[in-house]
C-alpha cells in the first residue's frame, strides 16, 4: 500500500510518531533512526510537490522534491545549531529536529486538506471543525494574493517601502490595513451565505467520500501509540 | 458560538498568515503572525482568540512545522489582549504601543523555554544570531536564548498592538458594534 492510500489519520499518527519517538530515545542513534526512516518516507509513491508547497520543479521525480524540500528546510537549523553548540548537541537537535520537518514535510505533500476534512467529518466531528480548518486553508492563498494586489496598487500609488523605520511602519500600515478591513467586511457576506445553506455550528454533516478506514490500520494506529508510551517507560526506567 | 464569530476565526488565521507579503514589501524584521489572534479577541473575545491561535499554528504548521510548539504562545497571546481589550487599552496607539510592549516581554518568556529545549534557539535566523550575539556578551544558554527571542518579540508585538489598534479605529461603528468586543476595547462602550 503506499502512503497515498493511507487514511489520514493514520498518516498523522505515522508523522506525529517520528517526532515523538526521535525526542524520546537516546540522541544520537535513536534520532538517526527516526531521520532516516522520516527521510525515506518522503520518497513514498503517491507524494505530490505541489501539496507541500514545493512549486514545480521540471525534470524532477515527485518524491525527490518532497525530500528535497525537507532537506532544504532542515538545512539552516543545522547550521544555526552548529553556531550555537558543540558537534554532539549539533547532532542530536538536528537530526530531531529534521525527524519533525521530514516527517510534516511528507504527510503535507500526501494530505490534501480536503481528504482531512472528510476524514474528520466522517470521523464524528462537528462541521465547526471541519469547517474551520478548511476555510483557513483556502483563504491564506486567497489573501496572500490579495495582499500582493494591495502592495502593488499602492506602489502604483506612490507608496515608497524603502526609508526610515518611521517611514516604512507608515508604510506597512498602508499595505496591512486595506487587507485587513477588507477581510473584515466579507465576514458578514459570508455567514449570510453559510446561513443561508443551513450552516448550524455542531451539526453533524454526512461525508461525500469519507476515506476507508480499514481495522489494520486502525490497529496500527493504536500500536503507534503503545509504542510510543513504551518507548517512554523504558527510557524512563533506563535513565533512573 | 454564531456564524459570524465562526467565520471571523479562520479569516483572522488567514490575515496573520497573509500579512508576511506586506512584511516583505517593506523588509522590516516582523512576523506579524499574532494578529490575527489579537484581532479576533479584541473584536470577539477570549474564546474567538485562542481558536484563532491554535488555527493559525495549525495551519502555519504545514507550511512550516516549526511553528506547532509554539502553539501555547498563540494562547497566552490571545489571553493577554482579552485583557488588554478588557481594560481598553485599544483606544489609542499611546495606550496600545505600551501594551503591546508588555506583550513582546511575556511572549518571548513563553517562548524562550520551548525555542530552547525543542530547537536549541535556532527557530529562525535571525533569533539564532541575536542569540549567538547573546552567548558573545556572556550571557549564559538560557539567558541568550531569552534574549535572541526578547530582540524578535518585542518590536513585533508593538507593532501587532499598533496595526489592531488602527484597524479597530478603522472599522465603521455599525461593523464594529456587529463583534461583541469591538467598542469596548477601543474605550466606546
Amino acid at each position: 500500500m503506499t502512503g497515498g492510500r493511507l487514511h489520514p489519520f493514520t498518516l498523522l499518527a505515522i508523522a506525529g510518531t517520528l517526532p515523538a519517538l526521535a525526542w524520546i530515545l537516546p540522541a544520537p542513534a535513536g534520532g538517526a533512526v527516526t531521520t532516516a526512516v522520516a527521510l525515506v518516507l518522503t520518497l513514498t509513491p503517491g507524494a505530490s510537490p505541489g501539496l507541500a508547497g514545493t512549486g514545480s520543479s521540471p525534470g524532477w521525480r515527485p518524491g525527490l522534491v518532497v525530500l528535497r524540500t525537507a532537506v532544504l528546510t532542515a538545512a539552516p537549523f543545522w547550521l544555526f545549531l552548529l553556531l550555537l553548540h558543540d558537534v554532539p548537541s549539533t547532532i542530536a537537535i538536528g537530526l530531531r529536529l529534521t525527524t519533525m520537518i521530514a516527517s510534516v514535510v511528507w504527510v503535507g505533500a500526501l494530505l490534501p486538506p480536503g481528504r482531512l476534512v472528510e476524514a474528520m467529518v466522517a470521523a464524528g466531528w462537528g462541521v465547526t471543525a471541519a469547517y474551520l480548518f478548511a476555510a483557513a486553508l483556502s483563504a491564506v492563498p486567497l489573501l496572500k494574493a490579495r495582499a500582493q494586489r494591495i502592495v502593488d496598487a499602492q506602489r502604483c500609488r506612490g507608496l515608497s517601502p524603502r526609508g526610515g523605520l518611521g517611514r516604512r511602519l507608515r508604510a506597512l500600515r498602508a499595505l496591512a490595513l486595506p487587507l485587513v478591513l477588507s477581510v473584515l467586511h466579507e465576514v458578514d457576506e459570508r455567514a449570510l451565505a453559510l446561513e443561508t445553506r443551513g450552516f448550524v455550528p455542531g451539526a453533524r454533516r454526512t461525508p461525500l467520500a469519507p476515506p476507508r478506514d480499514a481495522t489494520a490500520e486502525r490497529v496500527g494506529r493504536w500500536l503507534l501509540l503503545v509504542g510510543c508510551a513504551a518507548a517512554l517507560a523504558w527510557r524512563l526506567a533506563w535513565r533512573g | 458560538m454564531s456564524v459570524r464569530l465562526l467565520v471571523l476565526i479562520p479569516a483572522a488565521a488567514a490575515i496573520s498568515l497573509a500579512l508576511s507579503a506586506a512584511v516583505d514589501a517593506v523588509a522590516l524584521p516582523l512576523f506579524l503572525d499574532t494578529t490575527g489572534t489579537v484581532l479576533a479577541t479584541a473584536l470577539a473575545g477570549p474564546g474567538a482568540g485562542i481558536a484563532t491561535g491554535v488555527l493559525t499554528s495549525a495551519v502555519n504548521t504545514l507550511r512550516n512545522p516549526t511553528f506547532w510548539p509554539f502553539v501555547v504562545v498563540q494562547v497566552i497571546v490571545a489571553l493577554y489582549a482579552w485583557l488588554a481589550a478588557r481594560g481598553g487599552l485599544f483606544r489609542s496607539l499611546k495606550t496600545a504601543v505600551p501594551a503591546g510592549l508588555g506583550l513582546g516581554v511575556l511572549a518571548a518568556a513563553t517562548s524562550t523555554p520551548i525555542s530552547y529545549v525543542v530547537f536549541g534557539c535556532t527557530t529562525t535566523g535571525g533569533i539564532a544570531l541575536t542569540t549567538a550575539l547573546g552567548r558573545a556578551l556572556g550571557l549564559p544558554p538560557l539567558g541568550a536564548c531569552f534574549f535572541g527571542s526578547f530582540v524578535a518579540d518585542f518590536g513585533d508585538k508593538a507593532v501587532t498592538f499598533a496595526l489592531v489598534t488602527s484597524v479597530l479605529h478603522a472599522l465603521p461603528r455599525r461593523t464594529a458594534a456587529r463583534f461583541p468586543w469591538a467598542l469596548r476595547a477601543v474605550g466606546a462602550a
